[in-house]
């Protein structure tokens, strides 16, 4: 056997089952996973409350007859305006160092910090991929509703939000695969996710291609099996497609 | 105030731009139940925002709709309560392009709580009858051609058993061979005795079907009359230069 080949075959030995190294991919999977998991969900909540505060805002405000709910929606639409503007504005790894270290300073629960961190970041997202969809739905469709007697509520509800939902649905895609990817971060303040998993065999072994080249990879196929659920659900939602 | 109305409109004013466009300026229109009145005029003129706003689609500036005496131009007036009297069909059907004819039928009488699922799909079964649609109830509007499309949205009106129908150019978007059906359902509804306004470029239509003409240009009603006085005898200048270059 040539040399090289030796070489390799010892080497990723050493990376992988040496002292069950590959334990700390298995668990950099879970974690990475479990973040981007409840991280999407508190970043799906935080968009369709701010999309919905910023659309009807947009479209309702003059049509709104109680002043303290005019006033409450207008402080509410300003408040959504300076979220996204910071969140949008500022880079991902310099708010969760930020949420980490001065804003849950006291707390030692790193996994809660990472989700609320890449939560609240990706919900800025979110909100403006919901707020495009609903822009983009004709508003012949919302007339027809109020026309029929629904209210804005129904008629958002029952014929807007569903066709918003499969036209955003690439876009949310890309948004969760985006999260995905970005979680690779939280490895700085201390969470244990996939690419530290890596790193910390670096650490302990001085070896770089396999630990990188298998999160590479692990990556990948997360990310394809994810856009494979994507297209099934795609396809279903597209049955009214002729 | 005079309970032989169903709608009566004051003084109605509409402007955009803090007054720089005046598509309304000043409608006065009182409409008995059961009469069809088509509303003529050039592009631009407010005749569609004046349809629109009979439903407070587009909300006026100034002055008054009365619809069966309650004024819904009120703020306190819960608008909804009153669009479910008064059907609208659109140029652009608007139908619900993810969901069946059926439930496109039915999502207003069931969520409004005006029939159960079962008697709210019985109706509109019915009514896809009339309008010979019933084989289509299962298919979804895209696989429907214009005329269908519009057809269906006249009876989607229909479910809600309005007091009145407003069609804004129900025929305009359509391919000229599909037009004859969608009159057609138009002119059974007028039979049946449904108060109606109708925008349209259709002047046969007018001609057979209106009790009154009204002839808008300028954000006003310039000429209004049977549909014998608007297009054999018109009086203004306007309507005769606009008729003459549409007949």
């Amino acid at each position: 056997m040539p040399e090289w080949i030796v070489k390799l075959q010892k080497d990723f030995i050493t990376a992988f089952v040496e002292d069950n190294r590959w334990k700390y991919l298995v668990e950099g999977i879970q974690n990475t996973i479990i973040l981007t998991f409840f991280a999407l969900i508190l970043g799906v909540i935080l968009g369709v409350v701010i999309a919905a505060v910023r659309t009807t805002y947009d479209k309702q405000y003059t049509e709104i007859k109680n002043p303290v709910g005019k006033c409450f929606l207008a402080v509410g639409n300003w408040f959504c305006k300076v979220y996204l503007t910071v969140i949008r504005g500022t880079p991902a790894m310099v708010q969760i160092l930020i949420i980490f270290f001065v804003i849950m300073a006291s707390s030692d629960n790193k996994m809660l910090c990472g989700i609320i961190a890449f939560g609240i970041n990706s919900g800025a997202y979110v909100a403006e991929i919901i707020r495009g969809g609903i822009m983009s739905i004709d508003g012949g469709q919302s007339e027809a509703g109020r026309s029929l007697g629904l209210n804005y509520v129904q008629t958002m509800w029952y014929i807007v939000l569903p066709q918003t939902f499969k036209n955003i649905l690439p876009a949310l895609a890309n948004e969760f695969i985006v999260l995905l990817k970005e979680t690779a971060i939280a490895g700085y303040v201390g969470v244990t996710d996939l690419t530290r998993g890596a790193n910390i065999i670096r650490g302990i072994t001085y070896q770089s291609l396999f630990p990188l080249l298998a999160i590479a990879a692990i990556y990948l196929v997360m990310v394809m099996f994810f856009t494979w659920l994507v297209e099934l659900l795609e396809r279903r939602l597209r049955k009214s497609e002729r | 105030m005079n309970g032989n109305h169903l709608i009566r409109v004051c003084g109605l004013k509409k402007h955009y731009k803090d007054g720089a466009i005046k598509a309304l300026n000043g409608v006065d229109l009182e409409v008995s139940k059961g009469e069809v009145i088509v509303i003529i005029g050039p592009s631009g003129c407010g005749k569609s925002t004046f349809l629109r706003s009979l439903n407070l689609l587009e909300v006026p500036n100034e002055g008054h709709i009365y619809l069966s005496d309650v004024d819904i131009t009120d703020r306190k007036v819960n608008i909804n309560h009153h669009r479910q009297k008064v059907g609208m069909v659109f140029q652009h059907f608007n139908l619900f392009p993810n969901m069946t004819i059926l439930d496109n039928m039915t999502l207003a009488p069931v969520k409004l709580k005006k029939a159960t699922k079962e008697q709210a799909e019985k109706k509109a079964m019915e009514l896809l009858r009339v309008v010979g649609l019933e084989d289509r109830a299962g298919a979804y509007p895209n696989q429907l051609s214009g005329g269908q499309k519009q057809r269906v949205a006249i009876v989607r009106a229909l479910c809600m058993e309005p007091e009145v129908m407003l069609f804004d150019e129900p025929t305009s978007a359509l391919d000229p061979e599909m037009v004859g059906e969608v009159l057609d359902v138009m002119k059974r509804l007028a039979a049946d005795g449904m108060t109606m306004l109708v925008v349209t470029h259709e002047m046969g239509f007018a001609r057979e079907v209106a009790d009154r003409v009204i002839f808008m240009d300028e954000g006003v009603i310039m000429e209004e009359g049977t549909p014998e006085e608007i297009f054999n005898h018109p009086k203004n200048e306007r309507t005769k230069s606009f008729l003459n270059k549409v007949l």
